[in-house]
């Protein structure tokens, strides 16, 4: 008796689950393989018009639209998990270690390394990192537990904080396009956009991709997703347009 | 004193749902820790009336410290306790609850392979390889919880990934006395135990995890097989450590000890399952080896087998944050005794913060029992919480 209550109470909760509602759904138009270890985000630069993709295993690599590596830095001490370009330079932080590193976007030579302090969990550090051009503000987001948004200055001082932990489980890249902010969530699979001056979503479209840790736009709106544990670079149509 | 306490307090606020870390910029060091604890019933067999088990019980009281310095060392000490207070106040030792977890460091400077020391996990079984809570249950499957053969032990182990980290290679040796090596010597033997592991999966690289909390959208595979072996001879007049041998008498054998096994585990759309099977056999050097169960060399042939399976399914039911999992195992402690054992045992735990926070919930149901190791119950229902700072 006592395990017909218990396999009861099993299966409601897995129907329960089973209906629940997903945001629309994004197919991927194509994909490549990357010859980035574990790629986990990735950046376009208008000014070089080519794709700058950062690795937890310590690279930093300047590829074309298909993924083909045009330059990469030799193998660093580091675990790279956001990149952002403002033209001037490529930024890359060290998840681990807290730091900010100012890439010469021709060369890939460092030119500065900034320490953002933050003392969550070793591996639950920045995640993701995009400029807020609305605000005139660096935005560096940790990953989880808490998701937490913090405004910064250009020399990456941090003058305030938002908690998103309620918009998902996890933030793992952001980029700017169309003036509009755009997070992605690897562990939903989610893709929100969001307002830069209030920070709430306007949108949200899921993306069935494993492990998607980071991802931008090109010049023509589509949207690039780079995927760590399958190490390729998904293409989508633009979100909006569905 | 109170300056003290007053950091106590801020140290217990601060790591609420957050564990701490600390950097020079070099070295990085990461404070966590768990707290769990639960209240047990057992249904006795009628004609039993022992009901010690029926308690509340802190089983978890953890702390955990884990280093990289530069980028060639990691560290890690993680230390429980309530295993150490059990201990103190004469409690049975419980292999999967040791009291030293994690006491090892990692040299990564090699790049071609890391090289790993010290005292921890090993690498065989990857159902004991799954760290314990990211699980819906309260207790392993009785055969990889080690009471058969060891999880932790000091020792070596080198390893290599190939493949984008799809395919690993395990190599070791260490003391072959399982979580009894902490008491510093060897046996009289003197001989190590030997460890190797692979295992590959596809089409990512795949983690010692158990639930697909992610939902993969596409599925995942991943299969591992492993083997250890020891040759313990023990000379004329000489005996192992005390508890030594675990609970069914397998963990260590005076002669040889071969034991090889496999695992398979795949992840879909929330679903989950592994299978995992394991054999033994000794070659006890004497004949009246009590593993021999008092049967002649014409009988046993000189050697005896142990073995078993667990099959394991889960679902994580996203919208609702529950994972239910049921998982079925069967054990044939030895093969020159007929007979052998069936267990299940269901789980449901509720995530009210991620893995951090979880009410678990296990059911526990003996359906067929072995006659040389009969048991005082029949049904066991587990119910607590646990909490981490992670």
């Amino acid at each position: 008796m006592r395990l017909f209550f218990f396999a009861t109470a099993l299966s409601v909760c897995a129907v329960s689950g089973l209906f629940a509602q997903k945001p629309t759904q994004l197919k991927p138009v194509s994909f490549v393989s990357l010859n980035v270890p574990e790629p986990s985000d990735i950046c376009y630069s208008a000014v070089t018009k080519s794709y700058f993709i950062a690795s937890d295993s310590g690279y930093l690599s300047e590829t074309d639209r298909d993924g083909k590596v045009l330059q990469q830095t030799p193998l660093m001490v580091s675990d790279f998990e956001a990149v952002a370009t403002d033209g001037e330079f490529v930024y890359a932080i060290d998840e681990t270690r807290r730091d900010v590193y100012f890439f010469n976007p021709k060369t890939l030579a460092i030119e500065r390394v900034v320490n953002v302090p933050f003392s969550g969990g070793r591996n639950k550090g920045y995640e993701a990192m995009v400029y807020n051009k609305v605000k005139n503000c660096w935005i560096l987001i940790t990953e989880r537990e808490p998701v937490i948004l913090f405004e910064a200055d250009k020399e990456f001082r941090i003058t305030n904080k938002v908690d998103l932990s309620k918009i998902a489980t996890d933030i793992s890249a952001a980029t700017w396009y169309n003036d509009a902010i755009w997070l992605m969530s690897d562990m939903d699979m989610i893709l929100f956009k969001i307002n830069p001056k209030t920070y709430a979503v306007e949108g949200k479209w899921y993306l069935p991709v494993l492990n998607p840790e980071g991802i931008t736009f090109d010049e023509n709106g589509n949207l690039l997703v780079t995927c760590d544990d399958m190490q390729r670079l998904y293409y989508f149509e633009n979100p909006e347009k569905k | 004193m109170k300056n003290y306490i007053l950091a106590l307090a801020s140290l217990a606020t601060a790591t609420s749902f957050a564990q701490l870390t600390l950097s020079n910029g070099h070295h990085v060091l990461e404070l966590t820790g768990e707290v769990s604890a639960y209240y047990n019933y057992r249904e006795l067999k009628s004609g039993e009336f022992d009901h010690k088990k029926d308690r509340f019980k802190l089983r978890d009281a953890q702390i955990e410290l884990e280093g990289r310095v530069g980028g060639d060392w990691n560290y890690e000490l993680q230390v429980d306790f309530a295993d150490m207070a059990a201990q103190n106040n004469g409690e049975e030792f419980d292999p999967e609850n040791p009291g030293l977890m994690e006491a090892r460091i990692k040299y990564k400077g090699l790049r071609f392979m890391d090289v790993e020391v010290g005292y921890g996990k090993l690498y065989y079984s990857r159902a004991s390889l799954v760290p314990f809570d990211y699980s819906a249950f309260w207790q392993r499957a009785e055969l990889v919880r080690g009471s058969i053969f060891s999880q932790r032990d000091v020792g070596i182990t080198v390893m290599k990934n190939f493949w984008k980290q799809r395919a690993n290679i395990y190599l070791g040796a260490y003391t072959g006395l399982g979580e009894k090596s902490l008491g510093g010597d060897n046996d009289p033997s003197g001989n190590p135990e030997f460890i190797g592991r692979v295992d590959v999966s596809y089409p990512a690289r795949a983690r010692f995890r158990d639930i697909d909390d992610r939902h993969s959208p596409i599925p995942l595979f991943a299969l591992g097989v492993n083997g250890r072996f020891m040759n313990k001879k023990l000379p004329d007049g000489e005996v192992f450590p005390t508890d030594a041998y675990g609970e069914y008498g397998w963990k260590v054998v005076d002669g040889k000890r071969y034991v090889y096994g496999f695992d398979a585990s795949f992840m879909y759309m929330g679903f989950s399952g592994s299978f995992e099977m394991h054999q033994i056999k000794a070659q006890p050097q004497h004949a009246d080896d009590p593993l021999f169960l008092n049967t002649t060399p014409d009988q046993n042939h000189g050697y005896v087998l142990m073995g078993g399976y667990v099959a394991q399914l889960n679902y994580f039911v996203k919208s609702a944050r529950t994972i239910l999992s049921a998982r079925y195992e069967e054990l044939d402690l030895n093969d020159l005794n007929p007979g052998n054992s069936q267990r299940i045992s269901g789980a449901i735990a509720y995530q009210i913060q991620g893995y951090n926070a979880m009410v678990k919930l296990q059911y526990f149901n003996i359906i067929k029992e072995e006659s040389i190791d009969p048991l005082k119950w029949e049904n066991q229902l587990r119910l607590g919480i646990q909490f981490q700072f992670k």
